[in-house]
Parts: C-alpha cells; sequence; structure tokens
C-alpha cells in the first residue's frame, strides 16, 4: 500500500508540472462579413472600399476590378466609436455607409486573450445605395467562418451603379 | 527546485519506521484528521502565471469506512500576456464523503483506498487590466473592473491515504470536476476557478498531495469490516456465493461466525472481534 502511496504521489508531482505551453487556435480578429449586390441584378465591374477619413496609402480596405455579381468581403468595425464609415466606390460611383455598432470586449481563452464582440444595430447611408439589410447582428471573431451564402450585412447598391 | 526537495522529502518520509504498526497495543484509535494539500504550494512551479493558495483537508471517521470530508482553501491568481492582465481571487469550500474501498488487515492497519465525492462552492473576483486590441481603425488599451462571482461545482475523487508515523498521513487524490454554476459575466468567462482549477476545455482533472494528523480521540477493539457493494440477488448464483460470504465472515470472526445470512454472518463477526 504505501509503495504506491508514494510513488503515485510521485507522479502526480511530476505529471502536475508539465506545462500546457502557449497556444492558440481560435480566430481572434473580428470581420463584419458583407456582401455587395446591385439591385437588378447588374455585374460590379471594380469595388474599392476605404474608411472614411482613412485617406492615406495603404488604407484601402478593398480594390477589386473582377468582375462579378456579387462581392463579399470582411470589414473591420471601430474598436472606440458606435459608428463605422466606409466610403465605397462600385463601377465608379462613391457612395458612402454608416454602420451603428455596440460592442464588448470577450475574452477568447486564456492563450488567444481578448477580441471585441459587436452586435448591428442599424446603418444610414447616400443615395447610391438602395438599401441595406442586416442580416446577423452578431459580429464576433467566428463571423470570419461564415459560409460563402452567409454574410452579417448586405448592401445592395442602386441600378444606376 | 521544489521538486527536488519535494522528492527528497517524500524518500525521507517512507524510509521512517512505521513505529505504530510495530507497537502492540490493543487498540484501535480513531479522530478528526487535520491536513493541508502540498500541492497548493506547488503551484507557483507549475505554469508561468503567479498562482498561489492554500487549502486545509479535514475528515471525520463514521461508521469505520466512511470519512465525511470538509476542505476550504484561497487562492490567488495573476497572469500576464502580451495583450491583457488578468487576476482571480478567492476562496472555496467543499464539503463530501469518502468511502473506504480497501480492507484494514489489522487493527493497527489505517492504511486505505478510497473513492469520495463533494460539492464545492467558491466566490471570487475576478479583473483584468491592460487589454490591448488594434485593427485597421486604432489601436485600445482598456481595463475590465473588479467583477464579484461565484461557483458550484461537483466532484468525484479517488485516492489512497496511509499512515507513515503514528497519527500522521500522507496521501493523493485524483479529482474530476464537474462545474454546475458560474456567474455570468459579460466579458470574461473564467479560466481559472478557485477549487475547480483551470476551467478550459472538457471535465477539468485535478490532483492533490497531503499531510495530515489524526487526533486519536476515540478508541476501539473492532476493525472496520470491509464494504460490500450491494446488488441484486440472483438464484442461481446465491447458494455458492452465500457459501463464500459465511465462510470469509467465519474466517474474520475466528471461526464462530455461523449466521445463517451474510448480514448476520458479519455481525457475528465484529461480536467476536470486539471481544478480542
Amino acid at each position: 500500500m504505501r509503495f504506491y502511496l508514494i510513488v503515485i504521489s510521485l507522479l502526480l508531482f511530476s505529471l502536475g508540472s508539465c506545462n500546457d505551453g502557449n497556444r492558440c487556435y481560435e480566430s481572434v480578429d473580428t470581420f463584419m462579413i458583407s456582401s455587395f449586390s446591385i439591385d437588378g441584378f447588374k455585374n460590379i465591374k471594380t469595388l474599392i472600399i476605404k474608411g472614411i477619413n482613412k485617406n492615406d496609402v495603404g488604407d484601402t480596405l478593398v480594390n477589386d476590378d473582377q468582375t462579378t455579381l456579387t462581392k463579399r468581403y470582411p470589414l473591420p468595425l471601430s474598436l472606440s466609436a458606435d459608428s463605422t464609415g466606409f466610403v465605397l466606390t462600385a463601377n465608379g460611383k462613391t457612395d458612402t455607409l454608416f454602420v451603428r455598432h455596440k460592442m464588448v470586449i470577450k475574452l477568447i481563452s486564456e492563450f488567444c486573450g481578448f477580441a471585441p464582440n459587436y452586435t448591428l444595430s442599424g446603418s444610414s447611408y447616400t443615395l447610391g445605395i438602395d438599401s441595406v439589410r442586416i442580416t446577423d447582428s452578431k459580429v464576433n471573431p467566428q463571423s470570419i467562418a461564415k459560409t460563402t451564402n452567409d454574410q452579417n450585412i448586405r448592401i445592395y447598391f442602386n441600378a444606376a451603379h | 527546485m521544489i521538486r527536488i526537495f519535494a522528492f527528497i522529502l517524500t524518500l525521507l518520509i517512507s524510509t521512517l519506521p512505521v513505529s505504530s504498526q510495530t507497537k502492540a497495543s490493543p487498540w484501535r484509535y480513531e479522530g478528526p484528521r487535520v491536513g493541508m494539500d502540498l500541492s497548493r504550494y506547488l503551484l507557483p512551479y507549475m505554469s508561468s502565471a503567479k498562482r498561489n493558495g492554500w487549502e486545509i483537508q479535514a475528515d471525520f471517521p463514521y461508521k469505520g469506512n466512511f470519512f465525511p470530508t470538509v476542505e476550504t482553501g484561497m487562492q490567488w491568481f495573476d497572469d500576464t500576456h502580451s495583450t491583457f492582465r488578468y487576476k482571480n481571487n478567492g476562496a472555496y469550500a467543499r464539503v463530501g464523503i469518502d468511502m473506504n474501498i480497501s480492507k484494514f488487515e489489522s487493527l493497527k492497519d489505517h492504511d486505505f483506498v478510497f473513492v469520495g465525492f463533494r460539492y464545492g462552492y467558491s466566490i471570487f473576483s475576478q479583473q483584468s487590466e491592460n487589454i490591448t486590441n488594434s485593427n485597421y481603425w486604432e489601436s485600445i488599451n482598456t481595463n475590465l473592473p473588479s467583477h464579484l462571482m461565484n461557483a458550484h461545482w461537483g466532484e468525484l475523487v479517488f485516492g489512497m491515504k496511509g499512515e507513515l508515523l503514528p497519527n500522521f498521513f500522507f496521501g493523493w487524490s485524483l479529482r474530476a470536476k464537474f462545474p454546475i454554476a458560474v456567474t455570468k459575466d459579460v466579458n470574461i468567462h473564467p479560466y481559472i476557478i478557485p477549487g475547480i482549477g483551470k476551467t478550459g476545455g472538457g471535465t477539468p482533472f485535478d490532483f492533490s498531495v497531503g499531510v495530515y494528523y489524526r487526533f486519536p480521540i476515540f478508541r476501539s477493539k473492532t476493525i472496520p469490516k470491509v464494504l460490500k457493494m450491494g446488488g441484486a440477488k440472483h438464484p442461481g448464483l446465491n447458494d455458492g456465493m452465500d457459501q463464500e460470504g459465511q465462510g470469509y465472515g467465519g474466517q474474520r470472526s475466528g471461526g464462530s461466525g455461523s449466521g445463517s445470512s451474510g448480514g448476520g454472518g458479519n455481525r457475528g463477526g465484529g461480536g467476536s472481534r470486539s471481544g478480542r
């Protein structure tokens, strides 16, 4: 009995000393998955997206000149403000989109740290945008894993684009 | 360094004479056993985070093979990462019972293997500082204030305790922990809880290695009987099993056990031992 008592307690000490390492296997970046299309099923030939008041070199979020019916991009949201503005240039015509949101910073895990989690509450936009539909108001680090036909927000440009 | 120290200490203890079993005293001493969990003092050396704590454990013999148990302790946790610092401090208590599943060989034999369960409760505070995050728009640095929380959980325990010196016990236990309820915090689900340990992923497992002192308050001349696990009696098997049970009871009672049932035989055995 005493043999097992001693040996197993030594084993437990040595097992307990094993370091579990620093590993993060989860997504830590939060993006709003956005899809773009033109009302009336016209092709989007070019799409350029920048953050509002972001005009420096390297501030362009999207510069896509591949002609497609629908485009889908992950867009970052502001960490400190309660709304985020984007300047959208589709087929050469420029519009502005504001998305309102609330942000809560959440711990993902010990090794991944914190990431922002948003709840989308509304939007406002200029006349070149026909409508904006929030399809999933929860924006979190898992949003990036949304399937091809899923998104957080759908933006429909006017047919005039 | 501490691991080497623990190893040497354990070896020294194991080489000491077990005088409690060599003395020819006809009494079996029992009483409350109080001790401390040594593994809590090793925690700072087992992870990169600062983790300190203490734990006191006490049990009390009940009907020979049962040991109602109370455990209480505190923990301080301070974990600094490149993008945040997390603090978690609190106290906890567990109540439960251990059940001996081994056989005491003699009046002086107090070594036992046990299984048991615990109910645990913890009250703790958590906070986080220097949380940094950055993206295309900006970088932020924020703090989350202290939030008082509590947790309830259950534990299944398996372990051993042995008397290495008279009234001094050494023991270990393995514990599987099952969180029942934890206060919700919109920002942080605690990844460590005082009394439970790390909670990330699956069933938390923990171990405990402790030293204990038994206050020899009570004495008796009976050896607690081996617990028999209950089960349905099957007609085809009962005859043989009953015979074995009677034979066993007879051996332990010095050949005088002649009860017509297993339970009667055991009671007879106990009576003859107390007369020794």
